[in-house]
């Protein structure tokens, strides 16, 4: 009780000091801002002034509060680090503004944002304490439901992150495990038809099975080029042309046929690729079967370039002509006019005066520009 | 050395491919000494008949053990051993010590070609240039024959 007393004096002589009609004292008892005062000089440092808004703030009278420390605020939640702070402040004499929390009378909690400021007489003495309250109760509620909404988005975010990795490495793995396949099987039935040829005696079939395995093999080139770049979407015609004349030479044992090539590189759609192959591989087989017969030698010339908005595919021979080679192809020839409908592409073939000289037309859309 | 013609171990699970590669490597002036399908049966059959060249490929019927294969057939059995794959962007950089691959699909113009010029290239110790197309040869295999100023074209 002596520690009462000696607190009602002190706020008496506080009050008696700064005059009782002071508006500025007026003023801090009726302000919304809880504030309060305490008696540095006295041990423990006890509240000898509080406003009604701190009472309303906190749930007490203002007899249970004078005279007593204020860390009767503080509660099991309260952050020991800041209450330390607090103290630490305190005891130096400094100021010190802190977002702690609080607990009101009824045991209920509320985020305070306080401000401690030390009050020191003519000699420097430090004679006081002056510390106000204000409730960010809502504002540290939002503030938490920010932080938690902005960590469940993150983690949403890593979630659906790993899921599409996932995806696409399962995406990844199986075009592996189908172009494996596919090439395996191109590789199968190429065995498949070659081994048939080398049982077969008749000519005429031997002429028939080679030329399907030409175009076999001009779907495997196909293949082979598709997976070897990283764009598995495009498909460059001009390296293709330069594999399948490299084969068709190799394979035709004609050292007296002589190849020139002007090639533009020019890419198409993926889905293009194998017919247009096709068309090619046709195209050149032709001319190897017929326009050269009887060791006649010569020379074939393959073009590929971009005009305005199309591709033109030019392959001219310079042998016996047209008249006596279009004769004997006839599913060759079918090939091709059925593949050019497919394509849109129109072929045009004329006299090259000597040899035959056969233009493809294929519009670009859709193609890179 | 390699004065005859070379003999080869084919290492492939498709035996109809196998029969059809036999049938090349006469074509190319080699000749086949055996073939196994599984990777157990290519090393026992690179111990017993010391093939100078194995053409491996990477699946085998135990699985995608033909680059171990590979490994050991060059480290054990002094062969130099070439790979035969659908899947040559899967080998690793160093090509587990083969000289090279061939990817599949090929053409029996392409293997002859390439089995043709690394049969010079072994004999000589030289390339008699770049390789041709359809061949990859290893970085290592490409300057052990004189090519590491011209890079090999990738086939």
């Amino acid at each position: 009780m002596t520690d009462l007393i000696q607190s009602r004096r002190a706020a008496e002589a506080l009050a008696a000091g700064q005059g009782s009609d002071d508006p500025f004292a007026a003023a801090i008892g009726a302000t919304r801002m809880a504030m309060i005062v305490t008696d540095a000089t006295q041990a423990d440092n006890p509240i000898i002034f509080a406003n009604d808004a701190f009472l309303h703030l906190t749930g007490y009278g203002r007899d249970e509060i004078i005279g007593r420390n204020c860390r009767f605020l503080q509660g099991p939640d309260t952050d020991p680090a800041e209450r330390a702070r607090l103290r630490a402040a305190i005891q130096a004499g400094e100021d010190i503004s802190s977002e702690i929390l609080n607990y009101r009378k009824n045991g209920t909690s509320f985020w305070n944002a306080l401000y401690i400021s030390p009050v020191r007489d003519e000699t420097g003495a430090l004679t006081h304490f002056f510390a106000s309250q204000l409730d960010i109760s809502d504002k540290k509620r939002t503030q938490m439901m920010l932080s938690d909404s902005q960590h469940g988005l993150e983690q949403l975010v890593a979630e659906r992150t790993q899921e599409l990795t996932q995806a696409l490495e399962q995406k990844t793995a199986l075009l592996h495990e189908v172009d494996h396949r596919v090439k395996n099987n191109l590789q199968l039935i190429s065995s498949l038809l070659l081994l048939q040829n080398r049982r077969v005696s008749d000519p005429a079939v031997k002429a028939a099975m080679r030329a399907m395995l030409d175009r076999v093999n001009a779907i495997a080139t196909v293949h082979r080029r598709l997976f070897q770049s990283d764009d598995v979407e495009r498909f460059d015609v001009s390296a293709f042309v330069r594999d399948l004349v490299a084969d068709v030479m190799g394979s035709s044992g004609r050292n007296d046929i002589e190849f020139s090539l002007d090639l533009e590189r020019v890419d198409v759609a993926a889905a293009k690729a194998a017919p247009l192959a096709l068309v090619i591989s046709e195209l050149l087989s032709n001319c190897m079967r017929h326009a050269f017969p009887d060791g006649r030698p010569g020379r074939i010339f393959v073009g590929i370039k971009r005009t305005n908005g199309d591709f033109r595919i030019e392959i001219a021979d310079d042998g016996v002509g047209i008249e006596s080679s279009a004769k004997s192809s006839g599913f060759g020839l079918t090939i091709i006019q059925l593949l050019c409908q497919q394509l849109k592409a129109k072929s045009e073939t004329t006299d090259a005066q000597p040899g035959t000289r056969v233009v493809i037309n294929l519009p670009v859309n859709g193609a890179r520009p | 050395m390699y004065e005859q013609s070379l003999g080869v171990l084919i290492v492939e699970d498709e035996v109809l491919l196998a029969v059809e590669l036999e049938f090349l490597l006469e074509e190319a002036g080699l000749h086949s000494v055996g073939h196994a399908m599984s990777s157990t049966e290519a090393v026992t059959l690179a111990h017993d008949l010391n093939p100078d060249l194995a053409l491996v490929d990477v699946h085998l019927c135990d699985g995608p053990t033909g680059v171990d294969v590979a490994r050991k057939i060059h480290d054990d059995c002094g062969a130099v051993a070439l790979f035969m794959t659908a899947n040559v962007k899967r080998l690793p950089d160093d090509f587990a010590g083969a000289c090279g691959v061939i990817g599949k699909p090929y053409s029996s113009h392409g293997v002859k070609t390439a089995l043709e010029y690394l049969t010079i290239c072994m004999r000589q110790g030289q390339a008699p240039g770049p390789a041709p197309i359809g061949l990859t040869l290893s970085p290592q295999y490409a300057a052990l024959w004189g090519l590491d100023a011209v890079m090999p074209k990738a086939g």
